[in-house]
């Protein structure tokens, strides 16, 4: 097929004028059966690459995309064209996915949609074994790479999979985002004669700013100040999840919309903020970095972080998700040269667990074939830490997966190789370097958008033009104001961390902590009397608990107060709860108590090693005295919640209508020691 | 090899039609004749399928339409590799060379998937085979023998069904000595199986073998098929307990005609099986240790002598025609030639040949499916 005729059929079937030489160039390869690595800014148009050659083949094109809600975008757009795409995804109901599964087989699908997961599931694998397969494109393909931004195993397989096709089977990968190394490497991977094409990744519509400042309170205050000066809506970037909180709570109290998004909050409600996002409800969106990928909004106006990203790809790939339109928007990093570094250095460092945690997984693998989760139980390790290692020794060849009834399990491979730790620290060598490259950029003399194409390996010489440091207009010192540090005291005596219980599995509501645990001088004073004999927590505690019930309940009314049972023996909480109940004149009761002994919760890694240590280890004593009474429950520390959802269950199962929480402190990241 | 030729080698397996005597010499021809991959025979023009490697039009349909489903076979064989199973191919070193030797490039699988210690495949073997529903000494037999077995560093093959297969396995996994186990199934519905035997897979002391398409479920022609390569991967077969028909005596019978030596375990007076008569066809008898019985055969009645002058006929015959007097000649048979030809037109294996001279030979025609037919091993996916 010429470019002409191409052209004519693009016409008539995607309604566009024409290709992009480097879009032709690309179609050519894969007509000619070719592997590309194709890398492209984002709004390229890399789609349109292998769609356009989808609809000429005889099969069905596969695309594995890890974002669900991109897969939606581009299936309703296709549809609309009269292209027969679908997605199969795990948002889908089971009956959706199977009218897919058998469409496909009966060669009625043209592209076909899924996410890298899929290659773990049985039904899909038989799926691919029977339907008339065309082309494999593998999307956010720098996903393949433990050398770049946002390695995933769950792509292990479909590296796996392109090894094994034919040489002469069309395979197109895309990013936007890969270094030289990340591009070398996929190339490796894809294998046999790949070919890539790297685009110009300068986005001119940029603003790039840098602020240095000398505390947290600096990046707060210049915030409340200056977020209403943005034109239209963006999103705020924190390193954590409580910052997340704390900045959104923070905003607000400076009379600004905005909301929290990360992973601790329901699925329900991140979609609610996700529609949110596209709507413009809320002039900011405070997240950590899970929220923007793969989200279809053209217009986001601005991109702040308040916390320094691991690597400039980070960076970059992060405030790419802004500005697609074309139109200026601003991309402000804020960084306090003292302290801001210890956060990337603690993940870098912590990303992989110590050895002695690998051996004690295969250890346990090479007497049982074991699944995640009793893997977790039995070596007690979190939960982050047994999936990197698992997905580690699967990708050593150490271990491979396998399935009993469905299940996926992990069995020891017999002449397995010794593990390869030395890898691990050469590849944090390199992400050591790449955080060193990311601090450069703040002190860099020349433009910012010329450092970051330079560090992606884009040959582009000249400079932006609109960066501060382009135009001498960086900013130095962060003016601080009498008014906002007043303004900034109240909000921390008035801000209540919220603590995320809200599920369909009980009557538990969201609850409230009085403060963050180490955020205040609230940490020490419960640690004094908690560890060092004390005493009863003091009155000041009590009055900041009541200010945190009022803020966060309202007028809620409450029939019973209940405590948590302590672990060890003390009456600290005990004697809080009753104090409290006599200044909200609520009726207090002892009945809740624990039956059987559990262990401290603070020892166990992760919440399903927790979850089994307080499993049916309460009881009421007074059955009839829970039935449809709203209860507000008390505790001292707030970690991973699983006792009081523990509690909530419990109580739920004796019809209690509603269960509220109330604690002194939240731990940010489990602190607790 | 490398790892992408393995979807051709398994699709070649699911040819529609062709027998492995003609997928192995397709093999042979491209690998070895030609010196090229599957991957680069699969890219040759038309012209060249048919002038170079002779392939008829028929042939040429069924070849094209396995290219298109390629892709389909790298899904399958990523599922296999992911879950640690590999793939051992007729051309590899790690292939059983035992297996080779006996069943030839007729029969020999071009594919065979394994999970477990491969060094196995080409240890000095045994296989103990017998009933599902075999008696208290027949097990205690196939126990004894597989612990000669592991002492000696034999391998241990059986079938994993029921009765001797499963004591042979489980006995010399107690005597830790290596055993291979061929499944009646794809590797891919084993996996309660592999959790079962999983620490032993580890130590190395076990394979799993299988010569079936990988998700192919258990099927009574599966086991039937699976036989031969039981056959096949042993160095010697050893029998505890036959019956008089089903599985075991089909394949000794097989077996015997095919000339291989195979010892029958000496049966007790009052047993009821058909041990002694395996012994008659010609299978050596063997005491409890597995040592040949001396003068097993005095104690027999005319009949057995009848059936015992057949199988040294038989062994003779295969593959030669010969006169009642150069049979006499040959076996020592102290009868005429008359009483000779009579024995001969009376059995139903052996063909009159008319000439001058009348000559006699084996029917190879009606030979029983075991090892003449494919095993089933084409399975739709």
């Amino acid at each position: 097929m010429t470019r002409t005729e191409a052209e004519v059929i693009l016409k008539r079937v995607f309604k566009l004028e024409g290709f992009y030489d480097t879009q032709w160039a690309v179609i050519e390869k894969i007509f000619k059966g070719e592997r590309i690595l194709l890398i492209e800014k984002t709004g390229y148009g890399k789609s349109l690459c292998f769609q356009f050659p989808a609809t000429q083949f005889e099969g069905t094109t596969i695309i594995f995309s890890p974002l669900i809600a991109l897969m939606r975008d581009q299936v309703n757009k296709l549809k609309q064209l009269g292209i027969n795409a679908s997605c199969i995804n795990s948002n889908q109901t089971l009956n959706e996915n199977n009218r897919i599964i058998s469409d496909a087989k009966e060669n009625k699908i043209k592209i076909l949609y899924i996410a890298p997961e899929r290659m773990e599931n049985a039904e899909w694998l038989e799926t691919a074994s029977q339907i008339k397969i065309s082309m494999l494109v593998v999307d956010e393909a720098h996903c393949i790479s433990m050398w770049g931004h946002d390695f995933r195993p769950s792509y292990r397989r479909i590296v796996n999979l392109v090894g094994l096709l034919p040489a002469k089977f069309p395979i197109l990968a895309t990013t936007a985002t890969a270094t030289l190394k990340v591009e070398e490497d996929i190339k490796v991977q894809i294998g046999k004669n790949v070919s890539s094409i790297r685009g110009n990744l300068l986005r001119n519509n940029f603003h790039l700013n840098v602020i240095e400042v000398k505390s947290e309170d600096e990046k707060y205050i210049w915030l409340g100040r200056n977020i209403n000066r943005f034109e239209g809506n963006g999103l705020i970037y924190t390193g954590t999840r409580s910052n997340a909180e704390i900045y959104a709570s923070w905003l607000e109290f400076a009379g600004i919309p905005s909301v929290a998004y990360h992973g601790d909050l329901d699925g329900a409600t991140r979609k609610n903020i996700e529609k949110g996002l596209i709507e413009n409800r809320w002039k900011c969106i405070v997240s950590t970095n899970a929220l923007g990928m793969g989200i279809d909004k053209p217009d986001i106006r601005f991109i702040i972080h308040t916390q320094i990203p691991q690597s400039p790809i980070h960076y970059y790939q992060e405030i790419g998700r802004a500005g697609r339109d074309g139109k200026k928007t601003y991309k402000i990093l804020f960084y306090n040269s003292v302290e801001d570094i210890d956060l990337p250095l603690a993940f870098i460092n912590g990303s992989k667990p110590s050895l002695d945690k690998y051996d004690k997984i295969t250890n346990l693998i090479k007497k049982k074939i074991m699944g995640e989760t009793d893997l977790m139980l039995a070596s007690n390790l979190s939960s982050m830490q047994t999936r990197v290692i698992i997905a580690d020794l699967i990708e050593q060849k150490i271990i491979n997966e396998t399935f009993v009834r469905g299940k996926a399990k992990f069995e020891y491979r017999f002449l397995a190789p010794k593990l390869n730790y030395k890898f691990f620290e050469e590849l944090r060598d390199a992400k050591l370097k790449e955080l060193a490259q990311m601090i450069e950029y703040i002190d860099t003399k020349t433009c910012r958008m010329k450092f970051l194409c330079d560090y992606l390996g884009d040959k582009y010489s000249e400079n932006c033009g609109k960066c501060d440091v382009d135009n001498d207009k960086i900013i130095k010192k962060v003016i601080v104001q009498e008014e906002w540090i007043k303004k900034l005291e109240q909000f921390r005596l008035n801000n209540f961390p919220i603590l995320h219980f809200q599920s369909k599995d009980s009557n538990l509501i969201n609850g409230v902590a009085a403060s963050y645990y180490g955020f205040s001088k609230v940490g020490s004073t419960i640690h004094k009397c908690k560890y060092e004999n004390g005493g009863d927590f003091p009155d000041e505690l009590v009055q900041l608990v009541l200010d945190a019930e009022r803020k966060h309940y309202g007028d809620l009314k409450f029939d019973l107060i209940l405590y948590v049972p302590p672990t060890e023996s003390g009456d600290l909480v005990k004697n809080f709860a009753i104090k409290i109940s006599e200044y909200l004149n609520i009726k207090f009761s002892n009945a809740l108590i624990k039956c059987i002994k559990t262990q401290p919760q603070k020892i166990f890694q992760n919440h399903l090693a927790k979850m089994r240590n307080v499993s049916d280890s309460f009881l009421y004593l007074n059955i009839e005295e829970i039935k449809d009474k709203s209860i507000l429950l008390i505790d001292d520390i707030y970690d991973s919640g699983t006792t009081i959802k523990e509690i909530g269950r419990y109580l739920t199962l004796l019809g209690a209508k509603l269960i509220a929480p109330l604690v002194i402190a939240k731990t940010v990241g489990g602190n607790i020691k | 090899m490398t790892m992408s030729e393995i979807p051709y080698w398994i699709g070649l397996t699911q040819l529609n039609g062709w027998k492995i005597e003609k997928i192995n010499k397709l093999i042979v021809n491209i690998i070895h004749d030609n010196k090229i991959s599957l991957e680069e025979f699969f890219s040759l023009s038309l012209t060249e399928w048919n002038e170079k490697y002779l392939l008829q039009e028929n042939d040429i349909e069924g070849l094209l339409n396995l290219k298109k489903e390629i892709p389909n076979f790298s899904f399958l064989t990523e599922e296999l590799l992911s879950q640690g199973f590999e793939i051992i191919t007729i051309n590899s070193e790690e292939y059983s060379a035992t297996l080779k030797n006996n069943l030839k490039l007729k029969h020999s699988p071009p594919v065979l998937y394994v999970k477990g210690n491969k060094k196995i495949l080409n240890e000095k073997s045994i296989a103990i085979v017998g009933s599902r529903d075999a008696s208290e000494i027949s097990l205690k037999f196939t126990d004894n023998i597989a612990k000669l077995a592991s002492e000696q560093f034999k391998v241990v093959v059986s079938g994993f069904a029921k009765g001797v297969d499963r004591q042979a396995l489980d006995s010399a996994i107690k005597y830790i000595g290596h055993s291979v186990i061929v499944l009646p199934q794809g590797v891919l519905t084993f996996s309660s199986g592999i959790r079962q035997y999983y620490q032993e897979i580890v130590r190395g002391d076990l394979l799993v073998l299988s010569t079936f398409f990988p998700k192919a479920p258990w099927s009574v022609q599966l086991a039937m098929a699976r036989n031969p390569i039981i056959y096949g991967l042993a160095d010697e077969i050893y029998v505890a307990q036959s019956d008089e028909k089903g599985g075991t005596w089909a394949g000794v019978s097989d077996g015997l005609r095919k000339g291989r030596t195979i010892y029958v375990r000496y049966p007790e007076q009052e047993e009821q099986n058909a041990n002694r008569k395996l012994i008659e066809k010609g299978a050596i008898a063997v005491d409890f240790d597995g040592k040949i019985k001396e003068g097993q055969l005095n104690d027999i009645s005319k009949l057995d002598k009848e059936e015992e002058i057949k199988s040294i006929i038989y062994g003779l015959l295969k593959g030669k025609e010969l006169t009642s007097a150069e049979i006499i000649k040959r076996t020592n048979i102290d009868w005429k030639p008359k009483k000779m030809s009579d024995f001969l037109k009376s059995l139903n294996d052996i063909q009159e040949i008319k000439g001058k001279r009348i000559k006699y030979r084996y029917k190879t025609e009606d030979e029983p499916q075991l090892f003449i037919g494919e095993p089933q091993e084409k399975y739709g996916k």
